[in-house]
């Protein structure tokens, strides 16, 4: 960039010029600041306004702009200029919507807006796109069951090319087997006809597909746009590069042989689900032990899920299955009498009328735990609706609804041990070790082996080549993780995403939607890595972390931290950045203790300046002044929210905007402190095992990193109160001005920070 | 309704139930309850049924005919409609209860004693029938001897005070009863009918 | 402009709600609306006659009647009494939706040569108030507001549920708490209070057959009469008219309670409203608790 000439305009509408004396910030521009230009303007969002910007960017009088106006969430597309960056003071929403106009601390905070955005500008470059190379647009899909084969459509449909990959040597997985499927086209009341082979056929015959059967992954390396596979079949190893990565390898039913206390053994005629979907599929019903046409059958749910001892969680779709079985039952044989035997009954959605539907067929549904289930297939019923204990007698069949086991490891592809991959999931699926965090003063974690050296026990789908493991993070379930509300295919390694039951359980409907939206993140992930852009929450983003290698220390815990496994290390064990793998969160940032990782527009040193360049009051003046580092995704909203809806908070508060709270660097707490504030609080979403934040870990970690930092304030004599954390979601704006409040009363108690004026 | 509904073997055998579905008035949607409890819950007199209108209908699937047509929660229904209009599956319930009550005088299971209301029906029919109209005098007469003369005259003096205030603000008369012209006609329609509803749903 | 409706009075206004006929007859002039009976009309069999008479005599006699009344022109059948108004209202509905019911009145009806073709509708008076003749114009006729005079409005069950949207496509009232006996209240100048126990059931049919076992249902409903110091219940239903009436005394013996509070129909607090006769025409003689602060309201 050639010489920096920041030019500074100051908005006064929107009520800001009624808050605050436009001139006195003018003079802190040109006066203390000595910005090169400077200008007020009534409507700076107007054509008028823009024009006036736009007329001073093509005469070269400025080349870099401070905007004083509103949030810079809003009014994105007015401010937006070729080759000039543009920094935002957030004179709106923060000042004169939620302080006291003409008041002097208003004024003070509106000042102090200008001093950091000023600052902000001139310690920040536009963003250097990472583009190196080669990159692929081409969409691997993992698993050719019912998920896979409409992820692979989808994709081609998108224009990409897919590689499709099937363990078995054939596609369709489990659907294959299914004469008729729980309905998802309306009026959804009747078993629906079971299109897999057209599905199948049109990928086949698909130009853009290419199919592997009797294939699996053994290794990948790489990141998006430039993922390298290396891949097994019969024929021996071969290696192909993709743009992203779909996995959609479904389920495996549980194993039934750990269900003899619901009769699973003591006769042939009790059967699992996905038995009797064999028998159905074979034309008419017939009893397993004499070929015989069934006439009574009771379906007893929840075998061996919600259930402690077995699969802890709900598969959500044996409910609906097993009113299509019994629907198909009767359908073959209406006077076939059958009795869905459940706990709690499960619809979501439209299954609701496939229920109703099943009532009104006269299909007996009976809530009620079952006691036990006899040789000549007595079940009693602990009936809850009629309460007392119900034999139900003369039964044919009993049908065992079995539920899902996510195949996120592949179980009959034994791996070598590896203590290391058991590590990795050991750490992801105990949501109280969200990650295995280093402390700050404490030691760095010893490097763990690689993942090549020692492979786990049962094989990883993906087999990643990534420091942090061979595995795509999972839960404490074995589903995989993603951001469950927001970003449900995402999952902690960018570039591969997954959908179908391996994510949840689903029934095929759902898969098939889930499935397409896999594929919109895959289509958008090869697109935007090519750009060197990021995908979200930060899409579009061109920064990305550049390390100072001069001075880093190896000390790894920007490889262990980053919630996406971006970060790798060389064989001499320096971090490498995977730039297409990264999210631009920060986190890597915040936790470098050298201060040696920053991005071109966001930098230890950027908000450090920003701290110091707020005045602070001295001791005598008695105006405390409390930093807040607030989420740019969740909590800084929920701040604008507090000012469009007029609530109003302490004015001595200064607000920064931060990636995540996982880019906290603790220096800038240290800052803080040593500056005179008087508090600082760390304002974001809620960590934990129903995590809110948006980079999955980036609170966790922060909170992780605030914990340590309580030593430190007492070895300074510094109250532990100074540094505070507070968990705020977008919805909560009414919460603001009371969270503020009530932490401005307790610096009134603990008192003004006895480290001002040194 | 068809002839007599037929009689379970054992819990869950179901002929009950499907007899119940297609012949009582509303059974058809009666078979989509899903045992939710809105109807008893509404039920401003619930507490002094046997079962609530939800497990009187789970017991009709359990095949518990006997105990469903001797139970009193089919006679203590008001009619007061609330569990019609809350039921979220739209279940009839107060007309099923009525026919069912009817399917309880018809199969001889309404005898009980505490069937007051049986015995009031009858009463207040054989007015509507002989007469076209209710005389609400001569029902409640009918109905106070309907189970013999010296518990007619002790329920009769017990509601004397109100008869006699009935009467003195002509709200009651002593006179002819109330009746239609055409009582023929009436009972010549009212026999018809009859017939039909013996014929049942098969003889459509 | 006057109009034209078939009136189905009931049986209770030969009886015990000969007082909700005289004071409706007297007011609909005044509302410029025109009633002509169902000639020779029957019972409607209550909630009770299908018992021992069977769903399809039962549901004869109303085919009887709405087949006399499309005899008498085309207009609307209305009545006053919610028993009424439910079993005619289900009847016609069912008729107009399934064809084989249709079939087999009309078998019945054919014995004695009529017949009934399902053309009509069937609305109860307080609906045709309400919506034909509006609240406007109820209270347009008012000489004498009954100031000062605090109405409990006790809609009770069957006139509103399960028809409160009526075949017209009117949307009458709510179920759960509707509002239009306060309205009516309003209309006349009293004071409407908030009545919770608006649509509690006061036990129907079974509180004529088996009081003990109801009377808890009626007391609850005089409770809070009592407590929020009402003159009078208003009510539009014969039947919990009379059961609230007539029980006062049962229940004072049985809880040890001293109510006695007066029970009228919303046409009687209308017809003193009006400045009409407070016994010829609002037929407060009928009264079996006199309704004196309403009757000393009276022009």
């Amino acid at each position: 960039m050639s010489e920096r000439k920041t030019g500074v305009y100051l908005c006064s509408g929107c009520g800001i010029g009624e808050a605050v004396a436009m001139d006195e910030l003018e003079t802190v521009a040109v006066k203390e600041f000595k910005a090169p230009h400077c200008a007020q303007h009534a409507m700076l969002c107007g054509e008028e306004g823009v024009e006036t910007i736009r007329a001073d960017l093509a005469e070269g009088k400025v080349n870099q702009l401070v905007i004083g106006a509103c949030s810079p969430r809003v009014m994105t597309d007015r401010f937006q200029f070729d080759n000039a960056q543009v920094i935002r003071a957030n004179l709106r929403e923060l000042v004169s919507w939620s302080h006291a106009p003409g008041d002097e601390d208003t004024q003070a905070a509106a000042a102090d807006y200008v001093r950091m955005a000023i600052t902000q500008a001139s310690k920040t470059t536009a963003p250097e796109p990472w583009i190196e190379g080669e990159y692929s647009q081409r969409i691997m899909v993992v698993g050719g069951g019912s998920t896979g084969l409409m992820a692979a459509r989808e994709a081609a449909e998108a224009g990409h090319e897919v590689l499709l990959v099937e363990r078995s040597d054939r596609l369709g997985g489990h659907a294959r087997g299914y004469a008729k499927v729980i309905p998802h086209r309306p009026p959804y009341r009747d078993p629906q006809p079971n299109d897999i082979e057209a599905l199948i056929a049109a990928v086949e015959n698909d130009p853009l597909i290419t199919v592997k059967t009797n294939c699996h992954v053994t290794k990948t390396s790489g990141m998006p746009g430039k993922f390298q596979v290396e891949l097994a079949n019969g024929a021996g190893p071969s290696n192909e590069t993709v743009g992203a990565i779909v996995v959609a390898t479904g389920w495996r039913p549980y194993d039934p042989s750990k269900l003899g206390h619901l009769g699973y053994g003591v006769s042939p005629d009790v059967v699992t689900n996905v038995e009797l979907e064999k028998i159905l599929a074979a034309g008419q019903p017939k009893r397993p032990s004499n070929g015989q046409a069934p006439k009574a059958v009771a379906f007893i749910q929840c075998a061996g899920s919600r259930d402690p001892d077995h699969l802890p969680y709900c598969s959500s779709v044996c409910c609906a299955s097993s009113i299509k079985q019994a629907l198909q039952l009767v359908e073959a044989d209406p006077e076939c009498s059958t009795y869905i035997v459940y706990d709690e009954l499960r619809t979501p959605g439209v299954a609701e009328e496939f229920y109703r539907s099943a009532q009104a067929k006269g299909v007996i549904f009976l809530k009620g735990k079952v006691k036990s289930v006899g040789a000549n297939l007595t079940v009693v019923v602990d009936d809850a609706l009629i309460g007392e204990e119900v034999p139900l007698e003369g039964l044919d069949m009993v049908v065992l609804a079995t539920g899902m086991v996510p195949n996120t490891t592949i179980p009959d592809l034994p791996y070598e041990n590896s203590e290391y991959a058991a590590a990795q999931l050991q750490a992801d699926i105990n949501p109280l070790s969200p990650i295995p965090v280093a402390g700050y003063q404490g030691e760095a974690p010893a490097p763990l082996p690689r993942p090549a050296d020692n492979p786990p026990p049962g094989a990883p789908i993906l087999n990643l080549q990534y420091r942090q493991g061979p595995h795509i993070p999972m839960l404490a379930d074995g589903f995989s993780d993603s951001h469950y509300i927001c970003f449900p295919y995402e999952t902690r390694r960018t570039g591969i995403y997954t959908c179908g039951p391996v994510r949840r359980p689903m029934d095929m409907g759902e898969a098939a939607e889930d499935a397409a939206g896999a594929v919109m993140k895959a289509v958008q992930v090869v697109r935007n890595a090519a750009k060197g852009a990021s995908v979200h929450p930060r899409s579009g983003d061109l920064s990305f972390p550049r390390i100072g290698y001069n001075t880093c220390t190896k000390c790894r815990r920007c490889t262990v931290e980053c919630p996406f496994g971006a970060i790798d290390e060389d064989e001499k064990e320096y971090p490498v950045v995977n730039p297409t793998r990264c999210r631009r969160c920060g986190t890597c940032m915040g936790a470098c203790p050298v201060r040696t990782i920053s991005f071109d527009n966001y930098s230890v040193e950027m908000i450090s300046s920003m701290i110091k360049a707020v005045e602070v009051p001295d001791e005598f003046e008695e105006k405390p002044r409390v930093l807040i580092l607030a989420c740019e995704n969740d909590a800084y909203p929920a701040l604008d929210m507090a000012g469009i809806n007029r609530h109003t908070y302490s004015p001595h508060v200064r607000v920064i905007p931060v990636r995540c709270l996982g880019s906290v660097s603790l220096v800038w707490i240290s800052t803080a402190l040593e500056s005179g504030y008087d508090g600082i609080v760390l304002m974001g979403c809620k960590p934990g095992d129903d995590y809110q934040c948006h980079f999955v870990k980036g609170s966790a970690m922060a909170k992780e990193r605030m914990g340590k930092i309580a030593d430190t304030l007492k070895s300074m004599a510094l109250e532990t109160e100074r540094v505070a954390q507070m968990e705020v979601s977008i919805a909560e704006s009414h919460k603001i001005g009371p969270m503020i409040d009530d932490y401005m009363a307790t610096i009134d108690r603990i008192g003004l920070s006895p480290l001002k004026g040194f | 309704m068809t002839a007599t509904s037929p009689t379970p073997r054992k819990k869950y055998d179901l002929n009950f139930a499907r007899w119940v579905y297609e012949n009582v008035d509303g059974g058809d949607r009666m078979a989509k309850c899903m045992q939710c409890g809105t109807c008893s819950g509404s039920c401003p007199i619930g507490d002094q049924m046997d079962y609530g209108p939800r497990k009187l209908f789970m017991m009709i699937r359990a095949g518990m005919k006997e105990a469903v047509l001797t139970s009193n929660t089919i006679w203590n229904c008001v009619s007061c409609y609330n569990c019609v209009v809350r039921c979220p599956r739209q279940v009839p319930v107060t007309y099923i209860l009525h026919d069912l009550a009817a399917l309880a005088v018809k199969e001889g299971y309404a005898e009980a004693k505490t069937a007051d209301n049986a015995r009031f029906a009858k009463a207040f029919w054989w007015s509507a029938q002989k007469w076209g109209r209710t005389d609400e005098r001569l029902v409640t007469m009918k109905y106070y001897f309907s189970t013999g003369i010296g518990d007619g005259i002790k329920k009769g003096m017990a509601n004397q005070k109100i008869a006699m205030a009935m009467v003195k603000t002509k709200r009651m008369h002593l006179t002819m009863p109330h009746k239609v012209k055409g009582t023929k006609e009436l009972q010549a329609i009212l026999a018809k009918a009859h017939e039909i509803e013996e014929r049942g749903n098969n003889g459509q | 402009m006057s109009k034209k409706y078939t009136f189905y009075p009931g049986c209770s206004s030969q009886g015990s709600a000969a007082h909700l006929d005289r004071s409706l007859r007297a007011v609909l002039p005044k509302l410029e609306v025109q009633i002509e009976d169902i000639d020779d009309w029957n019972c409607c069999g209550a909630s009770v006659g299908h018992i021992e008479g069977g769903f399809i005599p039962q549901s004869a006699l109303s085919a009887r009647n709405l087949a006399q009344a499309q005899t008498q022109g085309p207009q609307d059948v209305m009545t006053p009494c919610a028993a009424c108004y439910l079993n005619t209202h289900a009847t016609n509905e069912r008729i107009r939706n399934d064809e084989g019911f249709k079939g087999k009145l009309n078998e019945a009806l054919a014995v004695a040569g009529k017949s009934y073709d399902g053309s009509l509708h069937v609305r109860h008076a307080c609906e045709v108030l309400v919506t034909d003749v509006g609240m406007d114009k109820v209270a347009a006729q008012v000489v004498n507001p009954l100031a000062g005079l605090k109405v409990a409005g006790y809609v009770g069950c069957q006139t509103v549920r399960p028809f409160a949207n009526t075949d017209r496509g009117n949307h009458f009232d709510e179920y759960d708490r509707p509002k239009f006996l306060d309205d009516f209240t309003r209309a006349v100048g009293a004071e409407a209070l908030d009545f919770e126990n608006a649509t509690s059931c006061c036990g129907g049919s079974v509180s004529v057959m088996s009081p003990d076992k109801t009377l808890h249902l009626m007391k609850k409903i005089l409770d809070e009469a009592q407590a929020k110091e009402a003159d009078v219940i208003s009510t539009p239903c014969p039947l919990c008219q009379t059961n609230v009436e007539m029980y006062q005394q049962q229940i004072n013996q049985k809880y040890g309670t001293n109510f006695n509070i007066p029970v009228v129909f919303y046409s009687q607090l209308m017809a003193v409203a009006y400045g009409m006769d407070p016994n010829k025409d609002a037929a407060l003689n009928q009264q079996i608790i006199p309704a004196d602060k309403l009757k000393g309201m009276a022009k």
